[in-house]
């Protein structure tokens, strides 16, 4: 009987690796010699371009500037880690040999040339909502790119998760194929961010969290999630911060790399701002506020700087009147608030407050400790300011107390568990950047 | 290795280590004294320069970190050392012993972009980093507002006549 | 540093007097003056004793002249004023030049200061000692007057009128109608003239009256450059071929010795060169290495990999309450330490007294914290040893230096800069020590740069201090005797011993670590002891801070005045007052502390009004009073001072509100310079009280920096109502007797804000709570 049992089972089991397989496994697509740039329009390179742009292709694709988009960048994952692919049009190491239809379906279902699956840290799951013109432009655009010879380095990951057919067991679980559906309920504008948001731009790659199998946890879409040792906060109406995405702030955060109600771009999110999107028409960026907006439930402008007003309000009144201060505060009285004090009414994105800033209501305390050891660059957050770093200066039990102070001072949020832990802990990591 | 930055509006270029902390590359690479050391962790102020317009610590900040930038130290406020606030300070008889002074004078230079028309409160905090040993604050603070009285009479002027405030 | 030359010259209560030529001042004295041409103009100068009359020009091409002070006219009439002093803030060059400028009939705005700090020719001159305006009126307006003199006898020839025709004004010769400018002089005629020391004595000086820039308002010389990056401190200095260097301080003091230095590490650091060890005969600095390198920041990052192996000296686990804790043995030893104040009597007194009340203080270390780290750049030239640094006493440490490099003395110079602030800390030049050793090892110019940590781990600190005070009280709880044994580390014993007079005892005492204590109270026989605390001598090299001694003193004195007027049941002024009687022994003297105690009452009552003193206020808010005589019984600085505090019950944070200060200096020489001085001298002991103060532990500060040590900030500033009293009397000094009065004042205010009585410094908001809970 037992033996039956196992018997059945074990059929089972070949029957059900014979489908996957046969679902699994994807023809390779003949290869074509290296296309020639002439053959696309400038309109046509131009406008994929700014896709590039918007899908943050080079971020991912480049560790030399020199060399963009030859690939090789490492991206730490629970599994290992994977190196980005070289995507200029050298026909031996990068995609020179790949038809635009190879291209597509790359895009589109997440294969290459070969036959092979792709990674999911290739956002296809997100692309495959691109149209059909934004996919032939952005075709253009790549493989009138310089071809560079450059092999990236092999992934490590670690097996099974090193066998490449298994992601088609992945898919089947996790992608849905298909371009983006207009929501009729919405505006054209809306829509035109969403389409944005959820195709090129593939916000919520980095914004939602994702399961023990690195898919998109679609029951928490937009609820912030760390990745590559940055927290991107949630976007919807979970967001802790004092005033919500109105689209106004949106717009200027997007555009100039900060928003006085909430703070700059530093980290990936510096590189989507301000080579991402450096391209983007205005239009849509303000289609992508538009929508941001709404996910976030924003309320509208008067009450955003309202809600802000009464928080900066708020910690005014808290401070303490003598100077005999916990070291947090003092640490924070002499080395930040000449630069980071505003007037209740009047917050200035230049002057990031930490009663708005998203860093300090986050759920984690990762960009603040990163932020406070490294300071933002003149390439990070608003072009004209920057914040030197602090690792030098200060030891991780002052950051500790000077996080504390802010968490408890500035924010209705329960304090950081592990603080100090932490903060040792980014110290090496982000030291080594 | 060289970093390339414009300081008090000239192009320079400094072939050190790119981590030397910005204080010591004006001091000591490129003969800018004015700019003075204190304590070397961002706590005094004594360090204050402009880096496009805005006040950083210069002894925490790496040069490299500026590179392309546009830095303004005391030597370079004003091309006679005759700014508002150089003259306020001059009127108020504020320095004493006068090593905090260039910090002070930077930094409340930022501020006056910030809060044109400071009141206590906003020169607290905006000066809050800035510490004077000799305790020449109750001057500092009537220097601020004396300067800023200043420029914003000049500005108004200037508005009136429909001219541009000369900088 | 005016009073502190004087008493290193007359130490209060010293039993012998120094010779005093009073009209001539200690270090011009009976030499020459003389008017040479020298480039494009004229320079004016005295001469040194002993050398014969030369021809004018040869000494000053020579540069054989006196160089303590000297000017120069331009062609274009300028009148550059060569200063050698200290400048820290107090301006001395502006007075300086003012009282020459006076007596010159010079027009002020064409009148500069050079700070001749670097230029090799002008020889020694900076190695003398602090000298104070004080003492040189004399010689400085006699210098004056011999420039309008020269000045006035060339315009008339020019002018072709008698000399007694023409006067001189703003830097113009004026005959009737016709006048020449002091550059037209200059350029066109002939200045060249000797004066001889008895010339000198004969020249007229003005009358008071016809003083047209003493006692004006007027800008300080050294203030602009202070405002544009120009002034030069002790970190500009920069000489050809230096290297940098910073040290490697060892754990204690003293008594440190290296066992073994591994820089392994350190090689990969770009530019460092090497790590070497001192050798100092002098033991200003044992066990000290100095990583040294092309820059700074390389020097700097050495020394983070640089390892040290030391084998402590004694002190290494002295903690701050050990040294309290001797302290309190000390004062309970009565064999030990120098009875400053002989009256007889005292204990008949407290063994008839219907009532005797004692109390402890405490105060603990302060820290110089000076915003300029201390530094300094030294290398050998043909032969002299250049030290160039920011420095208060020269004469001091050029012996030391002498030692150190195993030279004679005039092999080494110092040349001054500007200090970013000296509080005292300047005084002690032990920081050029380590500089001179190094460049004589590696023979190479070595700039020394201490980091803010090295400068507060090497700082000579206001030393923490014990004190026990008593008074004798009869029926009516009126004073019958008095009682203070003071115990601290004494700076003048550990680095000036020879200055130290001799107590009723015949036991030496420090005066500066007890001045304060001999104050113009009337309350029956008076004991002063005075206790050098040996252990923290050991530990650390106790320092002279802003009004050294009388800082502690007066905390403990004017703190237990309060104490002891509410003890009788009195309001703490008018039982002051009640003793501040100017009779017998505090009736005062010609010429420096006329009035006496009458003079201290009169500002403590103007204080009482100007305060509002008994006025209601808000719940938890208090006033609290203190004054002082500054710290000189023979120059006193009549102060008082309330203080106005809220506490705040649930965190015992104290916000100081408002200071009131009432001041009689005697005649203010420069009114707008007083009110700076005692601004910035009152929020110093409002900072020490309330902000400041570190501990040692494990025979070091545990504050190495400015996150943790904390002076006042523009934040904290209180409200601030000043008043100084209209005196044609001596002047007196402003730098230093603010600051002895405003701790005193808030101890005394926060326990008539909530009742508690803080008995130590700093006064921290755990130590308020705790007071609250008992
Ligand atoms: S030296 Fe830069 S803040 Fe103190
Ligand atoms: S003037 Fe001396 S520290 Fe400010």
């Amino acid at each position: 009987m037992f033996k039956k049992i196992l018997g059945g089972l074990l059929a089972f089991g070949v029957l059900v690796l014979a489908i996957f397989l046969l679902i699994a496994w994807e023809s390779s697509i003949e290869p074509v010699s290296a296309s020639n740039s002439d053959a696309f329009s400038k309109e046509q390179i131009n406008r994929g371009e700014v896709l590039a742009g918007l899908g943050n292709c080079e971020t991912c694709h480049t560790t030399d500037p020199n060399k963009p988009l030859a690939g090789g960048r490492a991206m730490p994952t629970p599994f290992g880690t994977l190196y980005s692919t070289n995507i200029t049009p050298d026909p031996k190491t990068g995609i020179g040999q790949w038809s635009e239809e190879a291209f597509a379906r790359a895009m589109r279902e997440g294969v290459a040339r070969s036959g092979s699956h792709l990674f999911p840290a290739f956002p296809y799951t997100h692309f495959t909502k691109m149209s059909d013109d934004d996919i032939s432009d952005l075709y253009a655009y790549i493989m009138s790119q310089p071809a560079i010879q450059a092999e990236p380095p092999e992934n490590t990951l670690e097996f099974p998760f090193n066998i490449r057919l298994l992601l088609a067991g992945w898919k089947l679980l996790f992608f849905d194929e298909g371009r983006y559906e207009t929501d009729t309920s919405k505006s054209d504008v809306w829509n035109r961010g969403a389409y944005i948001a959820e195709g090129a731009g593939h916000c919520s790659a980095c914004h939602t969290p994702r399961n023990a199998l690195g898919a998109e946890d679609a029951g928490k879409a937009w609820d912030g999630a760390i990745i590559n040792n940055w927290y991107a906060p949630a976007l919807n109406a979970s967001n802790p911060t004092p005033s919500s995405w109105t689209e106004t702030e949106a717009y200027e955060y997007l555009r100039n790399g900060g928003s006085r109600f909430h703070g700059v771009a530093v980290g990936s999110m510096a590189d989507v701002v301000h080579d991402g999107l450096k391209q983007a028409p205005d239009n849509d960026l303000r289609s992508l506020a538009v929508w941001l907006s709404d996910l976030a439930q924003a309320s509208d402008e008067q009450q955003a700087s309202k809600r802000s007003a009464n928080a900066i309000r708020a910690v005014h009144n808290t401070q303490n009147p003598s100077v005999m201060m916990d070291e947090g505060e003092r640490l924070f009285t002499y080395a930040c608030a000449a630069c980071h004090y505003n007037e209740a009414d009047s917050p200035s994105a230049l002057r990031p407050d930490m009663a708005l800033n998203s860093a300090i209501s986050a759920p984690t305390p990762i960009n603040l400790i990163r932020v406070t050891l490294n300071g933002v660059s003149l390439k990070e957050g608003l072009p004209e300011a920057m914040m030197p770093g602090f690792s030098q200066a200060l030891s991780d039990r002052q950051i500790t107390s000077l996080l504390t102070y802010l968490r408890a001072t500035h924010t209705d949020q329960p304090a950081w568990e592990n603080l100090e832990q932490h903060v040792r802990d980014q110290r090496p990591q982000t030291q080594a950047q | 290795m060289a970093t390339e930055f414009e300081l008090n509006g000239q192009a320079v270029t400094v072939d050190i280590e790119s981590d030397t902390p910005l204080l010591w590359a004006l001091r000591d690479d490129l003969d800018l004294t004015g700019t003075k050391y204190g304590c070397g962790i961002g706590m005094c102020g004594a360090c204050t320069v402009l880096v496009n317009g805005r006040a950083i610590r210069s002894c925490i900040t790496p040069v490299e970190a500026v590179s392309g930038a546009s830095i303004t130290t005391i030597e370079g406020l004003h091309p006679e050392g005759n700014h508002p606030l150089q003259k306020a300070w001059v009127e108020t008889q504020t320095p004493q012993c006068g090593y905090c002074q260039s910090g002070q004078i930077m930094q409340a230079a930022a501020m006056l972009k910030d809060f044109p028309d400071p009141t206590d409160d906003q020169i607290n905090h905006a000066m809050g980093g800035n510490l004077c040993r000799c305790m020449a604050y109750v001057r500092i603070r009537k220097a601020i507002k004396m300067a800023a009285e200043e420029m914003n009479a000049r500005d108004n002027t200037a508005q009136e006549t429909g001219a541009a405030a000369d900088e | 540093m005016s009073k502190f030359y004087r008493y290193l010259n007359q130490p209060e209560g010293a039993n012998t007097k120094p010779n005093q030529d009073s009209d001539e001042g200690v270090r011009v004295s009976r030499r020459g003056f003389l008017i040479g041409a020298a480039g494009a103009g004229f320079t004016l100068a005295f001469f040194r004793a002993g050398l014969s009359f030369a021809q004018p020009e040869e000494v000053v091409n020579e540069g054989t002249f006196e160089p303590t002070i000297w000017y120069h006219i331009e062609p274009d009439g300028r009148i550059v004023v060569n200063i050698a002093e200290a400048e820290m803030g107090q301006h001395v060059g502006t007075a300086l030049a003012r009282i020459v400028a006076d007596e010159l009939e010079a027009d002020w705005s064409m009148v500069e200061l050079n700070h001749v700090d670097s230029d090799p020719k002008w020889g020694l001159m900076v190695t003398g000692g602090s000298w104070s305006v004080w003492e040189n009126f004399t010689p400085l307006s006699q210098a004056g007057a011999a420039g309008r003199k020269a000045l006035i006898e060339e315009g008339a020839r020019l002018l072709d009128v008698r000399p007694d025709q023409c006067e001189a004004r703003n830097s113009q010769v004026i005959a009737g109608d016709q006048s020449i400018s002091y550059g037209a002089i200059v350029s066109r005629g002939d200045l060249t003239r000797t004066y001889t020391a008895d010339d000198l004595k004969q020249m007229p000086i003005k009358p008071a009256t016809q003083r047209r820039l003493i006692g004006r308002e007027s800008r300080a010389l050294d203030i602009p450059d202070k405002t544009d990056g120009a002034s030069r401190y002790g970190l500009d200095a920069k000489v050809e071929g230096m290297v940098y260097g910073r040290p490697l301080i060892p754990p204690t003091r003293y008594g440190a010795t290296i066992n073994s230095i591994d820089d392994s590490d350190a090689k990969s650091v770009k530019g460092y060169q090497q790590t070497i060890v001192l050798d100092d005969p002098t033991d200003t600095v044992p066990g000290w290495a100095v990583v040294i390198a092309d820059s700074f920041h390389a020097a700097n990052k050495a020394a983070a990999k640089v390892k040290v192996d030391w084998a402590a000296g004694d002190t290494a686990d002295v903690s701050e309450q050990d040294i309290l804790d001797h302290g309190v043995n000390l004062i309970e030893s009565l064999d030990k330490g120098s009875i400053m104040f002989p009256d007889d009597g005292v204990d008949e007194a407290f063994n008839s007294a219907a009532d005797v009340f004692e109390q402890d203080y405490i105060t603990h270390t302060v820290l110089h914290v000076q915003m300029e780290p201390v530094n300094a750049l030294a290398y050998e030239k043909d032969g002299v040893w250049e030290i160039h640094t920011g420095n208060q006493w020269q004469s001091l440490i050029i012996p030391v230096l002498a030692k150190a490099l195993g030279v004679k003395e005039d092999k080494v110079v110092m040349r001054t800069y500007m200090l970013g602030g000296g509080f005292g800390r300047r005084l002690n030049g032990d920081y050029a020590v380590p500089a001179a050793l190094a460049s004589q090892k590696l023979g190479k110019p070595v700039k020394l740069v201490f980091t803010r940590e090295d400068d507060t781990r090497f700082d000579s600190p206001r030393s923490a201090s014990y004190q026990r005070m008593r008074m004798a009280f009869d029926q009516n709880s009126k004073p019958t005797g008095m009682e203070h044994h003071a115990t601290a580390g004494w700076p003048t014993e550990v680095m000036a011993p020879f200055f130290m007079p001799k107590g009723a005892n015949d036991e030496p005492y420090d005066p500066f670590s007890i001045q304060g204590a001999a104050h113009w109270y009337s309350v029956g026989p008076h004991r002063v002891r005075a206790i050098s605390n040996d252990l923290a001598n050991a530990t650390f090299r106790p320092g002279w801070l802003r009004s050294v001694g009388s800082g502690w003193v007066n905390f403990a004195l004017e703190s237990f005045m309060d104490e002891a007027a509410r003890h009788a049941k009195k309001d703490p002024i008018e039982f002051r007052l009640e003793l501040l009687k100017a009779e017998g022994k505090n009736a005062g003297e010609a010429p420096n502390s006329v009035g006496g105690a009458s003079r201290q009452a009169n500002v403590l009552r103007r204080v009482r009004e100007l305060s509002g003193w008994g006025q209601d206020l808000p719940e938890d808010t208090g006033l609290g009073v203190a004054t002082s005589y500054g710290q000189e019984r023979n120059m006193p600085t009549w102060t008082a001072c309330v203080a106005r505090v809220h506490v705040n019950r649930d965190t015992g944070h104290v916000k100081l509100e408002k200071l009131t200060l009432v001041t009689d200096a005697g005649t203010v020489v420069h009114p707008d310079g007083a009110r700076a001085q005692v601004e910035g001298a009152a929020l110093w002991g409002a900072s020490m009280a309330l902000h400041e103060g570190t501990r040692y532990e494990k025979g070091e500060p545990v504050d190495r920096n400015l996150d943790t040590y904390t002076p006042m900030r523009i934040r904290d500033i209180p409200e601030m109502e000043l008043e100084f009293v209209e005196s044609t009397e001596v002047p007196v000094g402003l730098g230093e007797p603010a600051t002895t009065v405003t701790g005193p004042a808030i101890a005394n205010a926060i326990h008539s804000a909530i009742g508690v009585r803080i008995r130590e410094i700093p006064i921290t908001p755990t130590a308020v709570l705790n007071a609250l809970q008992t």
